[in-house]
């Protein structure tokens, strides 16, 4: 094969780990726009703020150290411990189904049956609130996540692809991040695990059910309330997983509440409202991206990554508003 | 779990299929409901106004009266959606004050809708598994580890589902999703739903709106088996006179939010004062 289809095909590979990535964000918005028709704002804030309580359980920092030692004139910042990572992710869960359950009682319960505009609002105040309280109880300084996640690019696929490249080519072999592969597996399991809870347990049909009108679930009596905790629990789950795979990657820090912006353009391709939309939607917008930096890039200048994604959700707004997988927008006049 | 399906659920002779989860020991003929002084308004609107009628165990209860009557709105106070500002409900025996639909369906009444309200997306099966919910008593935690009990538990509802299924023949849509489904099918799925939750007291809506007449008659024929069968006490609205006239025990009729007749089918057409509100025949 030539070095130039070896290219194309490398180019394809990273392209859909990163699409992959840009899912597990999607995935988040996803699960809460269908069971409760909100635009959650804060699904970012929620994936930064699972990696800073994971890092901060796991190597024992103290959360709200810098208050406490104003405060009492302390100096107190490390229990002195260090959590197995297993640990340090199921005590992260208890605190994003925590989050859920307060969220849903002190913001969600008063604001049933309020405009979207209304429910979105909020989700932008807890955008803010979450990263101010993030930063008050971890400190925001950048920190590593470190719970044995492999990293790095993987030899052993570089061999096996230089063989590939035609005899005498200066063809060095692929580069594939191991960590990608690895946020690409967790993906797959955690959309099919998604997937059966829902087709084939009693709660998943009750989730099912609110997504589809409101009314009926709770005549047949399902509590709204107790399945918003449930679908904002599971969204917190979601956002630890993306939290996790974008902390491993570029480091814990503030800036990582901006993928919600890259979720964006994924879930205006795939569709709001569709699991599969997510899916799809951040593999073509990671393949596009990618493709169009190799081949359009150096004839704009190269930073096309960083608009493609917005320039093709834009065309779709235009002949497709409701995206590949979404419900047919049906207007009656 | 939507467990394959196993052709012997249907022929295998059943013990017992009843729907007696929330059925008690009130007497046949005792009341079941008993609604006193009920108002209810919407802003300047007066939707019910002192409105009193009881529904006895075992009988089948139609309500029925010109659009606008307040028909709807007095199933939804029934059912918990609205919360009369004025009078009682007294239920099993117990009063209660505002309640919530999700409480209420948890006490055993179920209802369907005057515009089907089915979960369009899902199946016919997973519609009529919905109903079942407050039933369903495995936690989610355990639903999630996919644990043993909770999938046997899933797997005894789903049998119970296929048996009302078999009861509205409804076999042949099992895996259909609804939304696709004609309109004189959903309906029947709608009352599987609510039948489904073995409720003490089923609240129907307009069960046959919109059918033709050998719909109408498959419809009567399911609520009369429903009632007689399994005893389930039964209130529902039609505007259907002739099936009113030929399936309730007892009639109580609205007109302008105001109660203007109460008793059998006989009773209530040859009361004056429903034959001008409701057949519109004038005085003379």
């Amino acid at each position: 094969m030539s070095p130039a289809f070896l290219n194309f095909i490398e180019t394809i590979l990273n392209g859909l780990m990163a699409g992959v990535m840009y899912s597990l964000v999607a995935l988040g918005f996803v699960l809460i726009f269908k069971a409760s028709g909100i635009f959650n704002f804060a699904q970012g804030v929620m994936a930064l703020f699972a990696a800073l309580t994971l890092v901060g359980l796991q190597t024992g920092q103290v959360p709200f150290a810098h208050l406490i030692n104003a405060i009492f004139g302390t100096d107190v910042h490390h229990f002195g411990w260090e959590l197995p990572a297993i640990l340090a992710v199921l005590g992260t869960l208890a605190v994003m189904v925590a989050f859920a359950y307060l969220f849903e009682a002190i913001v969600l319960k008063h604001l049933v049956n309020q405009e979207p505009i209304i429910l979105f609002m909020a989700t932008i105040g807890l955008a803010y609130f979450l990263e101010g309280f993030g930063d008050l109880m971890w400190g925001s300084d950048i920190k590593a996540i470190n719970i044995g996640i492999p990293s790095g690019g993987s030899f052993w696929w570089e061999d096996v692809t230089r063989e590939w490249a035609t005899e005498g080519s200066d063809y060095f072999g692929m580069y594939v991040d191991k960590l990608d592969v690895v946020a690409a597996i967790v993906a797959i399991i955690l959309v099919v695990a998604l997937t059966l809870f829902s087709q084939f347990t009693a709660t998943g049909r009750a989730l099912r059910a609110v997504a589809d009108d409101h009314q009926a679930a709770l005549s047949v009596g399902i509590s709204l309330r107790s399945i918003w905790v449930i679908v904002w629990s599971i969204a917190g789950f979601v956002a630890l997983v993306a939290g996790i795979m974008w902390g491993a990657k570029s480091g814990v820090q503030f800036s990582l509440s901006l993928i919600a912006l890259k979720a964006l353009p994924v879930l205006i391709l795939g569709g709001f409202t569709s699991i599969p939309g997510a899916i799809v939607g951040g593999l073509i917008i990671g393949v596009g991206e990618k493709l169009a930096e190799l081949y359009v890039g150096p004839l704009v200048g190269g930073a096309l990554e960083n608009w493609f994604a917005y320039v093709v959700a834009l065309v779709f707004l235009l002949f497709r508003p409701q995206g590949l997988f979404g419900e047919k927008i049906i207007e009656r006049v | 779990m939507n467990a394959p399906f196993d052709p012997k659920l249907l022929t295998e002779p059943t013990p017992e299929f009843t729907l007696s989860a929330h059925q008690d020991d009130i007497p046949s003929g005792e009341v079941l409901l008993n609604v006193e002084h009920v108002s209810l308004s919407f802003g300047g609107v007066k939707a019910i106004q002192d409105v009193s009628f009881d529904i006895r165990k075992g009988e089948v209860r139609a309500i029925i009266g010109p659009n606008g009557a307040g028909k709807t709105s007095m199933l939804n106070v029934i059912n918990g959606f609205y919360h009369p500002q004025e009078g009682t409900i007294t239920y099993r025996g117990e009063p209660r004050k505002a309640m919530r639909s999700t409480a209420a369906a948890r006490q055993g009444i179920s209802r369907t809708f005057q515009n089907i309200a089915l979960f369009n997306g899902m199946s016919t099966l997973d519609n009529i598994m919905t109903g079942r919910i407050t039933l369903q008593t495995k936690n989610l935690f355990w639903q999630a580890l996919w644990h043993g009990p909770a999938v046997k538990e899933d797997i005894e509802h789903r049998r119970a589902v296929e048996h009302i299924i078999d009861f509205l023949e409804i076999q042949h849509i099992r895996k259909t999703p609804v939304g696709r489904l004609p309109y004189g099918l959903q309906k029947r799925v709608e009352l599987g739903r609510a039948l489904a939750a073995e409720p003490a007291l089923l609240l129907l809506d307009e069960p046959m709106a919109g059918m033709n007449l050998e719909e109408k008659e498959d419809m009567s024929r399911f609520i009369l088996d429903v009632n007689s069968q399994f005893g389930t006490t039964i209130a529902l609205i039609e505007h259907d006179m002739g099936v009113v006239m030929d399936i309730s025990d007892r009639v109580v009729v609205l007109d302008y939010g105001r109660k203007i007749g109460d008793g059998t089918p006989d009773e209530v057409s040859k009361n004056q004062d429903v034959i001008d509100a409701y057949l519109g025949v004038p005085h003379d």
